[in-house]
C-alpha cells in the first residue's frame, strides 16, 4: 500500500510537470506551424522588405527587426549598469535601511504592470520632446529590465557561501576587491539575470505602446524619432481584418521567438558552472 | 573578471554619455529637424496616426503615393479615432484620422497648438447584416430595424418583417441581435439613424458610441468586439442580424439588408447609393477651420430615391501651420494627391467610396492653405 502511495505520487509528479511545461511546446509548435510557411514564402524579404497594404502581399517586417534591436540595445545600455550596481549594493549592504529599502522596491517595480512605465515615460518625455521616440521607448524597456538584472544579481551574489567573503575579509582584503572576487564567483547568476532581462523587453509590448509609436515603412529615423518593434506590430496587426496582415503577425511571431532564442540559449549553454 | 570590470565600465560610459547627452539633447530636438533635413533633402517622412476603419483605404494610398513620390515618405499608425485625436493634440504627429467629427471641447484643445483643420477624406457607409438560412435578400424599413434591436420583434416571420418581403420564406425562429462590445464610432452612426427614425429608440435606448441595448436583457444580445468580433458572431450564430461597416461585409461576404430610404424606396448600399446619398447632404461638411461645427444625424436619412440611409466619411485632421516647412509642404503634398488622384478608382480599396468631387474640392481649399 505504503509503495502505490509512493508510486501514485509519483506519476502525479509527472503529470503535473508535463502539465506545466506543456503550454511551452505547444506555443513554439503552434509559432513555428504559422510562421514558417510564411517566412518560407516571404524568403529574404519578409526579413528587409517593409509594410504592405492591406491584401497585398507580405512584404517584410526590416524596420521592425531593426527597431527591436535598437530599442534593446539602446535600453540595455541604459538600464544594465544601474542595475547591476543597484544589485551588488543591495546585496552588500543588505542590513541597511536604504539596502532594505532598494530590495523591497525593487521586488515591487518587478511586478508593476509595464503599461504604466510606458504612461509615465510618455509623460516626462514623449509629450515634451514633441515626438514617439526611439529614446522615450528605449527609457520605458530599461525601467521594466531593471528590476530583474538587480534581483538577480543580488541574489547570485547572496549564493555564494558566505565562508568566501569571510576568509577574503579574514586576509585582510578591501570590501572593493571582495566585490571583484565574489562577482567572478557569482558570473552564472548574474549573466543569467541580464539575459533574462533583455530577453524580457526584446519581447515587449506594453511600455512601447505610448512611447515608441511605431514605425513599420521606413527604417530606422534617428533616436528622436518614432520606431517599430516585432511585438507592436504583431499586436497592431492581429487587430485588423485582413488575412495577409495576419500571416504577416505569424511570421513576425517567429521571428521574435528566434530572436528570443538567440539572445538566452547560446550564452546560457555557453556559460561555464563556476567551481566552488 | 577584468574582462567584466571593463565591460561594466565601457558600459557606464557610454551609459554617461547618454544621460549626458540627454539634456543637451531636448532643447534642440525641436529645431533639429530642420538642418537633418536640409542636409538630407531627398527624403523626408511624415507620421500619422488614428482611426482603423480607413486604415486599409490609408495604406494604399500610402503605397500608391510613395510609387510617384519617392522623396516623401508617411508613416500611419491605426490606434483609434480617439488615441489619432489625442496624439494631434499633443503635437506627437503630423495629421490625424478621425471617423466621428472632432467635438467642440477638442477642437478648443487644438487650438491652443495652431488652427486645425478638418475635412471629408473618404466615404463608407454601415449596413445591416443578416444570416437567416435560406433568405438571401431582406428588405427593412428604419423603424421595423429599431425594433427588432431594441427587441420588440421576437421572431423573423414577424407580420412587421413579413409584410415588407412578399415572396421570401422567413422560418419562425428567434432573432439574436448582435452589436458592439466596445466603444464605437460605428455604434455612434448607427444608433443615430436609429433615433432618426424611431422616437421609441430616441426614448429608450438613445444614441452613443457605447449604448445600452435592451435585448441583452431578453437574452437575445449577443455582443462583439471591433468590427472583427462582430462578424465573427454573426457567421457562428444562424438566425443573427448585426450591423457594421461596408468594407467588412463585403469582405466577408454578408447578406446585407436594403434598408428604405427617406423617399420611401429599398436601396442596397453601394457605390452609387452612397454618393447619391451624400450628394444630398454634402451642404451640412462645415468649413475645415471650423471642423467641430459638423453634426452626425444631418448626414443620415438622406433625401432621394437612390440614396442609401447610413452613410459615414471618415476625417483628416491636419494642421494649417507647421513649424517646419518640409513637413508643411510633404502633409501639403500627400493631402492633395489622395483629394485628387487618391480619390480615383485604381486608387480605391473595395467597400470604400471615393469622395463626389465638390466634397474634395473643400478639402483641397484646406490643403491649400497650409504652410
Amino acid at each position: 500500500m505504503r509503495r502505490f502511495k509512493d508510486h501514485l505520487f509519483l506519476v502525479y509528479l509527472v503529470a503535473s510537470t508535463i502539465f506545466v511545461v506543456l503550454p511551452l511546446f505547444h506555443i513554439l509548435f503552434c509559432v513555428f506551424a504559422n510562421g514558417l510557411p510564411v517566412l518560407m514564402k516571404g524568403g529574404m524579404n519578409f526579413l528587409t522588405g517593409v509594410l504592405p497594404a492591406p491584401g497585398d502581399g507580405l512584404g517584410g517586417i526590416g524596420p521592425a527587426i531593426v527597431g527591436t534591436l535598437v530599442l534593446t540595445v539602446l535600453a540595455t545600455l541604459m538600464g544594465l549598469p544601474i542595475a547591476v550596481l543597484t544589485g551588488i549594493f543591495s546585496a552588500e549592504y543588505p542590513n541597511s535601511l536604504i539596502g532594505r529599502a532598494t530590495r523591497t522596491l525593487l521586488l515591487i517595480m518587478m511586478e508593476f504592470p509595464t503599461i504604466l512605465v510606458g504612461l509615465f515615460v510618455m509623460n516626462i518625455l514623449v509629450i515634451p520632446l514633441g515626438s514617439y521616440s526611439a529614446l522615450a521607448g528605449a527609457l520605458a524597456l530599461a525601467i521594466v529590465m531593471m528590476p530583474y538584472v538587480a534581483v538577480y544579481t543580488e541574489q547570485a551574489l547572496k549564493d555564494v557561501p558566505s565562508r568566501y567573503r569571510e576568509g577574503a575579509f579574514a586576509l585582510g582584503l578591501r570590501r572593493r576587491t571582495v566585490v571583484k572576487i565574489l562577482m567572478s564567483m557569482a558570473r552564472k547568476g548574474v549573466v543569467t539575470g541580464i539575459l533574462i532581462g533583455i530577453a524580457k523587453v526584446a519581447g515587449e509590448t506594453a511600455p512601447l505602446l505610448f512611447t515608441a509609436g511605431g514605425s513599420y515603412t521606413v527604417y530606422f529615423q534617428g533616436i528622436n524619432r518614432p520606431i517599430g518593434a516585432v511585438p507592436l506590430l504583431i499586436y497592431q496587426l492581429v487587430q485588423q481584418p485582413y488575412q495577409n496582415y495576419h500571416e504577416i503577425a505569424w511570421g513576425a511571431s517567429l521571428v521574435l521567438m528566434l530572436i528570443f532564442l538567440a539572445i538566452f540559449l547560446p550564452i546560457r549553454l555557453s556559460l561555464k558552472e563556476v567551481k566552488l | 573578471m577584468k574582462k567584466v570590470l571593463i565591460l561594466l565600465l565601457a558600459l557606464g560610459l557610454i551609459l554617461a554619455g547618454c544621460s549626458q547627452q540627454k539634456p543637451v539633447q531636448t532643447p534642440p530636438s525641436k529645431q533639429t529637424p530642420t538642418p537633418k533635413q536640409t542636409q538630407k533633402q531627398t527624403q523626408i517622412v511624415i507620421h500619422g496616426s488614428g482611426a482603423t476603419f480607413p486604415l486599409p483605404q490609408i495604406m494604399k494610398w500610402i503605397h500608391d503615393f510613395e510609387a510617384t513620390h519617392p522623396n516623401i515618405k508617411v508613416e500611419y499608425v491605426g490606434k483609434g479615432s480617439g488615441g489619432g485625436q489625442n496624439d494631434f493634440k499633443e503635437g506627437l504627429v503630423d495629421f490625424a484620422c478621425s471617423d466621428p467629427p472632432v467635438n467642440e471641447k477638442m477642437w478648443k484643445e487644438f487650438e491652443k497648438r495652431g488652427q486645425p483643420l478638418q475635412f471629408p477624406m473618404i466615404l463608407g457607409a454601415v449596413v445591416v447584416a443578416f444570416n437567416v438560412p435560406g433568405v438571401d435578400h431582406l428588405k427593412l424599413d428604419g423603424k421595423t430595424i429599431a425594433d427588432i434591436f431594441m427587441g420588440k420583434i421576437e421572431y423573423w416571420d414577424d407580420p412587421a418583417i413579413a409584410s415588407q418581403n412578399p415572396g421570401v420564406k422567413l422560418p419562425h425562429k428567434k432573432i439574436i441581435v448582435i452589436h458592439r462590445a466596445d466603444s464605437s464610432g460605428t455604434t455612434k452612426i448607427f444608433t443615430t439613424y436609429l433615433c432618426l427614425v424611431s422616437e421609441e429608440f430616441k426614448e429608450k435606448v438613445g444614441s452613443g458610441k457605447l449604448v445600452n441595448w435592451p435585448v441583452d436583457k431578453m437574452g437575445r444580445g449577443l455582443a462583439g468586439k471591433g468590427n472583427p468580433g462582430v462578424v465573427a458572431i454573426l457567421k457562428q450564430t444562424p438566425y443573427s442580424i448585426a450591423y457594421t461597416e461596408l468594407a467588412y461585409a463585403l469582405k466577408e461576404h454578408l447578406h446585407v439588408v436594403a434598408i428604405k430610404n427617406k423617399a420611401g424606396y429599398y436601396v442596397m448600399p453601394n457605390t452609387t447609393t452612397i454618393k447619391a446619398a451624400f450628394e444630398q447632404v454634402k451642404a451640412f461638411v462645415p468649413p475645415p477651420d471650423e471642423g467641430y461645427k459638423e453634426n452626425v444625424a444631418q448626414f443620415l436619412n438622406a433625401p432621394g430615391k437612390d440614396s442609401y440611409p447610413l452613410v459615414a466619411f471618415s476625417h483628416a485632421l491636419v494642421w494649417k501651420h507647421y513649424r517646419d516647412p518640409n513637413v508643411a509642404k510633404a502633409v501639403k503634398t500627400f493631402w492633395s494627391w489622395v483629394l485628387t488622384e487618391g480619390q480615383k478608382e485604381s486608387h480605391i480599396v473595395q467597400g470604400y467610396v471615393p469622395l463626389p468631387k465638390s466634397v474634395a474640392e473643400i478639402g483641397l481649399k484646406a490643403v491649400e492653405q497650409i504652410s
